[in-house]
């Protein structure tokens, strides 16, 4: 069995981290007046893994005993039927189920198929009337109309039936339902709590821990302690006395993406646009969510770029992550923040050197021009052509060859005809 | 007489506001008008009918409980026309009037007012209901309005012979008349327009009743007026004298000169016969409105005077946009439909409504909004055919079908039909048929009220076009238009230059908006643009480009969330975005857009891929694997974790224990996350390496295949490839393994067979390298079985736990073994020893056990249980002879 599903805590008392929840968890439990709860937090911190210990603590070791269904659902709409096939996993106590599966129609699983097993009440063995937990997952991806019409079956059925909602961000969570819930708020776990989980697996698997080995593995992570003790193992296994300069496996879809990132500081042009959009496909088709490229795209962009313009790219990429959302394509703003990226450093360089014109307007005088240059050693990533491009479409020259001739030298490339020539096709606009 | 109950009440309403139309009409001076009603009086029968004067008896309440109110009055004709409405917003004035008279005539209390009384609400304000008393003495009055009535008809009832300036002079005197009296008394009467009915709508109630009214474009209603004129010989038989050519052609005078063309040179072959009856009058363009009724009018009433059986229809097809008109020359005349095309609120279903009724013809509305499908249409419009012969007054008809641009909207099919009941119609004509409808559809076409007149009639007429809608342009069409720069002509000028391409983004504006395939249209956009050389050095076109094909992809998902379909309308002027950014001269290359389509397909494809393989690991595990966790986090340290590096492709005796150790952890997250080794044939040779003994071109590949999630193109995944030996071993392992489970949980329901599991392997491990105790176990069971047959309902769980654990073991480590020999995928999988000394107790038993009852039990036995045993043939060093399983046992 893998670490992580072999160290995931059973119960509420065994739990490393997030304690203090898991304490008041079960107290609510004790207290036998469990309101409907929302676990919302980042992935790969522990709230699914809370959930579990708590149907444990509050049906005891039966509620482990799950099996899968695969049920078709026919649901009355109106004029036809449709029919949905959902899979819920279920022990005698409770229901899981992931209703945004259903896509679009979601809004039917919720009024019909959760309504209806809300209904059923289960009867203790003892003849008491119990009441049943319905686990939904992702809960931010159900459609307004879902949520909406979920917020009634909380009300009416409440005294037979709770509900566990989680989900990664409440935001998306309207506030209805989040109102009717105890929302808990599972952080992300800090990554001392990690090492502490870390250190406390390497003990029980009888591991040497080099120092501050354990502190990398968790550094690498992320903060999802799930990739932290996956790469843990993935380290075990690849090589055991563990050393400190041992290389912890990355991530290989991240490792995809610093290479777009350093394809698109190589090369502005639309022949690598099209290029870099077949990786794009590449990453999306292997089920990575527009999301995350996105987010991981920009903190490997960040990496490289120089300060004045991290600001800038931030804000293309919170408008365009914004605009995929409300789109469907998402391989339309992803590259439009691509581009948008670059178009960020041609505005910045016009910027910045509109403002110095004045001084370096006479282009006959070298210094002036070296000067320039120096400028453009400030973008270590350009390469030549674009360079050329930056010098001329910023600096309106009579002198352009003069220019070219000097950038040409100062590149170390020679001035063929062929450079003369790109120029000369670029930059007829400019020259007025 | 009595007024008590409600009905009469309404319908004296009603009249009441009849009677104000006519009148208000009247007051205007409008002459046609005028005349129209005498026509209508005349339709009626000349001596004034029961119906006739019922009604203007009844009047005679709604005059009454004025008179004593209005005590300046003096002309009873005229003070009828006195709203009540002044009274009520004066209520003083007639709080006065009860003091005067003793009688209560108009109170807040029904109850206070003797005899019958007439509730009247106040419009403005308060909303104060009063009740008027009915006073029932003034026959007097309504006698004077029959007298006058029955003089107008009589006047007119030899109208038809009559000449009609003694008519028109005879008008003209009671108009002068009726705008001298009403003048005198403009102070008491309030225009007809601040009538009582405030319920209605402004746009019912100043809505055009009259030909003259209408506010829309006089030279289209014209248009309008004389297509339906060209109707008359048709509809209201050749016999009787048409409506003159003369008004005709000065009707079409004053349409456009093209349509003119069009009319006499294509459309209308008869006309070349030449007129008919030569006109008697001599038509000025001022007055044409007026002369042109006159005659139509006479038709009309000859018409359903004499021909009641024929009863034909006109239809009138009315819409938003398009100018589709289905066109058909009937008797070689006319155009059979006509359309009425504009944006919204020119007034198309009130011209056709009004000019319909101006000649004579019944209206019927299909209201095609309301239902759109074909089959409703078609029904809806037989019925309005054919109702002409149940139906006792029959005007000819005029079928209005109203908004048949929102017929177009389900599929055209309301066109088609119709189009397909114009061809029937044709058709049963040609063929001289005697049908009983002779039903006859026009369709008008009224563009864009103000702008142009002439334009796109005559096209619609004269083309077979139905609506640009089912322009069959490729969609590779429509993306060279985005793309390729039409090339203007050298000589034209500048700015003919700048016009043409305005054109060119009308061109590309409606070729689009015909399309109802935009998504597809940006795919392809999207797909393609890149590959376009544009002169682009700052790329600022191409963000511009791929910013605006994100706009599209919003408006796409928000149109298709909130279905409002109406917001599809700015697509089009998208593609203009980008045409002008990227457009060359030169012939694009375009390749139809399959990326995304493939994208989409291979995700589903994959995402299937890992669904069915999660409901395949146990759910205490699966349950914790959502697919966005496994992509993100899952996937690459798994591989890693089921790839060592230091497994060495060797048996398994001569791995260390450690090593051993690590490989049965590796089997146990293989099984538990049911992962396995399949066998494929390898035509890329990218996984064989190059040390595995294997011969023929067989590598393993993870099945399911979850390192593809991580192999992506032109990307070497971090984690290392093993060797296909190794593979090779884990297949087996993992199959055993399986196998081993299975039985176990056979055996043991109640038990956590994972747990088990888990044990039975540990099991294995320990007891791995004693390998004499192991067969010595083995004999151990094969005897405890045997005892067990003997004593069959002994049989418990404590001894199958004792036993399973060597069982496990003994089928792992057999396995293992096997697989010493490089290269040999077939062994034997037990000692030779241990096998003999079995098979021949079994055949001992066999001997022994000559009942059969026994034996069946003993076998239901050997089925509950457990064992192992993989005979391969030709692996044996001893005797070779096929056998069975049962055999062994």
């Amino acid at each position: 069995m893998l670490w992580v599903d072999k160290y995931r805590p059973k119960n509420l008392d065994k739990v490393l981290i997030h304690e203090q929840t898991a304490q008041n968890l079960k107290k609510l439990v004790t207290e036998q007046d469990c309101p409907h709860l929302l676990f919302y937090g980042p992935p790969g911190s522990g709230k699914k893994t809370l959930i579990m210990a708590l149907l444990r603590e509050m049906f005891g070791p039966s509620a482990e005993k799950v099996r899968v269904e695969n049920k078709g659902w026919k649901v009355d709409a109106g004029t036809r039927t449709i029919e949905i096939e959902l899979t819920t996993l279920s022990s005698t106590h409770h229901v899981e189920l992931n209703p945004s599966d259903a896509g679009f129609q979601d809004r039917y699983i919720v009024q019909e198929i959760i309504k209806e097993m809300a209904r059923n009440r289960p009867i203790d063995t003892k003849g008491k009337r119990g009441f049943k937990v319905l686990v939904l997952n992702e809960v931010d991806k159900l459609s307004k109309e879902a949520q909406h019409s979920l917020r009634r079956t909380m009300e009416k059925y409440s005294s037979s039936c709770r509900l566990i909602l989680c989900c990664n961000s409440s935001s998306k969570v309207t506030e209805a339902v989040r109102s009717r819930c105890l929302n808990v708020r599972i952080n992300a776990p800090k990554n001392e709590e990690i090492v502490k989980v870390l250190e406390f697996i390497g003990k029980k698997e009888s591991l040497e821990l080099p120092p501050g080995f354990a502190a990398r593995v968790a550094a690498k992570s992320n903060r999802s302690l799930r990739r932290a003790i996956l790469l843990f193992e993935a380290c075990r296994v690849q090589q055991y006395p563990f050393t400190n300069s041992q290389v912890i496996p990355p991530m290989d879809w991240e490792e995809y993406v610093s290479e777009i990132a350093s394809d698109i500081m190589k090369e502005q042009s639309p022949k690598s646009l099209f290029q870099v959009r077949g990786k794009f496909y590449e990453l999306l088709v292997n089920c990575i969510p527009p999301e995350i490229i996105l987010k991981r795209l920009l903190s490997e962009l960040l990496k490289k770029l120089d300060a004045e313009l991290k600001h800038e790219v931030c804000h293309w990429a919170a408008y365009y992550e914004h605009r995929m959302r409300l789109g469907q394509k998402a391989i339309f703003h992803l590259e439009v923040l691509r581009l948008s990226f670059v178009t960020a450093r041609f505005a910045f360089l016009a910027f910045f050197s509109s403002y110095d014109c004045p001084k370096l307007n006479q282009f006959h005088d070298t210094s002036v021009c070296s000067q320039v240059y120096e400028h453009l050693q400030g973008f270590p990533y350009c390469n030549f052509w674009l360079k050329l491009e930056l010098v001329f479409s910023v600096y309106w020259a009579p002198l352009w060859k003069k220019a070219i001739e000097l950038v040409c030298f100062q590149m170390q490339q020679p001035a063929t005809a062929e450079v003369f020539r790109h120029c000369s096709l670029c930059f007829r606009p400019f020259r007025g | 007489m009595e007024f008590p109950d409600l009905d009469e009440l309404q319908w004296l309403e009603v009249n009441q506001q009849e009677e104000e139309e006519e009148y208000s009409v009247e007051l205007e001076v409008e002459e046609d008008k005028f005349e129209i009603e005498d026509d209508h009086y005349e339709s009626e029968e000349a001596p004034p009918s029961p119906h006739r004067h019922s009604q203007s008896r009844t009047q005679i309440p709604s005059y009454d409980k004025k008179r004593p109110r209005s005590p300046l009055d003096t002309d009873y004709d005229e003070c009828v026309r006195v709203r009540v409405r002044t009274e009520i917003e004066t209520p003083d004035v007639s709080i006065q009037l009860e003091k005067h008279d003793n009688a209560i005539y108009l109170s807040r209390f029904a109850s206070e007012i003797d005899g019958d009384c007439v509730p009247i609400t106040a419009p403005s304000g308060s909303g104060e209901r009063v009740y008027a008393k009915l006073d029932r003495h003034t026959f007097s009055v309504s006698d004077d309005i029959v007298v006058k009535n029955s003089n107008m008809s009589a006047t007119s009832s030899g109208l038809i012979s009559e000449s009609v300036c003694v008519l028109l002079q005879n008008a003209e005197q009671d108009a002068l008349l009726k705008a001298l009296q009403s003048s005198s008394e403009v102070q008491d009467t309030l225009p007809p327009e601040s009538s009582v009915m405030t319920e209605e709508l402004w746009v019912n109630k100043y809505a055009p009743r009259s030909f003259t009214e209408l506010l829309s474009d006089e030279q289209t209603n014209r248009e309008v007026l004389s297509w339906l004129k060209q109707w008359d010989a048709a509809v209201f038989g050749n016999g009787i004298r048409n409506t003159e050519d003369e008004v005709l052609s000065a009707l079409r005078r004053h349409s456009s000169l093209p349509l003119h063309q069009k009319h006499s040179s294509a459309s209308f072959p008869g006309k070349s016969r030449g007129p008919k009856y030569p006109g008697k009058y001599t038509v000025t363009s001022s007055n044409f409105e007026h002369e042109n009724n006159r005659p139509k009018v006479v038709d009309n009433v000859q018409n359903t005077r004499q021909n009641s059986s024929r009863t034909p229809d006109q239809k009138v097809v009315n819409g938003n946009d398009g100018d589709d008109g289905a066109v058909g020359v009937d008797d070689g005349v006319v155009v059979q439909v006509l359309l009425l095309c504009g944006p919204p609120g020119l007034g198309k279903t009130t011209l056709a409504h009004v000019a319909a009724k101006h000649c004579g013809y019944h209206v019927v509305e299909i209201n095609a909004s309301d239902d759109r499908s074909s089959a409703t249409i078609e029904a809806k419009i037989l019925d309005a055919v054919q109702m002409n012969s149940v139906m006792a007054h029959s005007k000819p008809k005029c079928l209005v079908i109203d908004e048949i641009d929102g017929a177009l909207g389900d599929g055209k099919g309301a066109v088609e039909v119709i189009l397909k009941m114009v061809a029937a119609e044709k058709k049963s004509y040609d063929g001289n048929e005697a049908s009983i409808k002779e039903g006859r559809y026009e369709t008008k076409s009224l563009n864009r009220g103000r702008k142009v007149v002439s334009l796109s009639r005559p096209v619609a007429l004269s083309s077979q076009v139905i609506g640009r809608k089912d322009m069959t342009r490729s969609i590779f069409d429509v993306w060279k238009e985005v793309f390729q720069k039409r090339k203007p002509k050298q000589s034209r000028e500048c700015n003919i230059n700048s016009r043409k391409s305005y054109d060119a983004n009308e061109f590309l504006y409606s070729l689009v908006s015909y399309r109802s395939d935009n998504e597809l249209i940006f795919d392809g956009i999207h797909e393609n643009f890149l590959q376009l050389r544009y002169h682009d050095p700052m790329l600022q076109k191409t963000v511009h480009c791929l910013d605006t094909l994100g706009v599209s992809d919003l408006l796409h998902q928000y149109v298709l969330r909130s279905h409002n379909m109406s917001l599809s309308v700015y697509y089009p002027s998208l593609t203009i975005t980008i045409h002008q950014l990227l457009a060359r001269v030169e012939t694009p290359s375009i390749e139809w857009p399959k990326s995304f389509q493939r994208y989409r397909s291979l995700l589903m494809e994959k995402l299937e891929r890992l669904r069915s393989w999660q409901s395949k690991i146990a759910p205490c595990i699966s349950r914790h694997l959502s697919v966005n966790s496994f992509v993100e986090d899952t996937i690459s340290p798994l591989l890693h974790i089921l790839s060592p590096a230091d497994v060495r492709p060797v048996a398994v005796q001569l791995l260390s224990d450690k090593e051993k150790t690590d490989l049965a952890q590796l089997i146990g997250i293989m099984v538990l996350y049911s992962l396995t080794y399949k066998n494929t044939k390898s035509d890329s040779s990218a996984n064989k390496s190059v040390h595995d003994g294997l011969l023929d071109a067989v590598s393993f590949s993870m099945d399911p295949p979850i390192s593809g999630f991580v192999n992506f193109k032109g990307y070497k995944p971090g984690h290392y490839e093993l060797a296909s030996a190794v593979k090779q071993l884990l297949t087996y392992e993992v199959e055993k393994h399986k196998i081993v489970q299975e039985s176990i949980a056979k055996s043991m329901h109640s038990t956590d067979s994972s747990k088990l599991d888990n044990n039975a392997a540990r099991d294995g491990e320990n007891g791995r390298p004693k390998s004499s105790k192991m067969h010595e176990a083995l004999c151990d069971y094969s005897h405890e079985g045997i005892t067990m047959n003997k004593s069959q309902k002994d049989f418990c769980k404590p001894i199958i736990h004792r036993s399973t654990s060597p069982l496990g073991f003994g089928g792992s480590a057999a396995d293992v073994k096997k697989l010493k020999f490089p290269g040999d995928v077939k062994k034997p999988s037990f000692g030779s020893f241990n096998f003999f000394d079995r098979f021949k107790k079994i055949s001992h038993k066999n001997c022994h056990n000559v009942d059969s009852l026994e034996e069946r039990l003993a076998n239901a036995e050997r089925d509950g249980r457990h064992l192992l045993f993989k005979y391969n043939e030709g692996f044996t060093n001893a005797v070779k002879r096929p056998m069975r399983i049962r055999e062994f046992l």
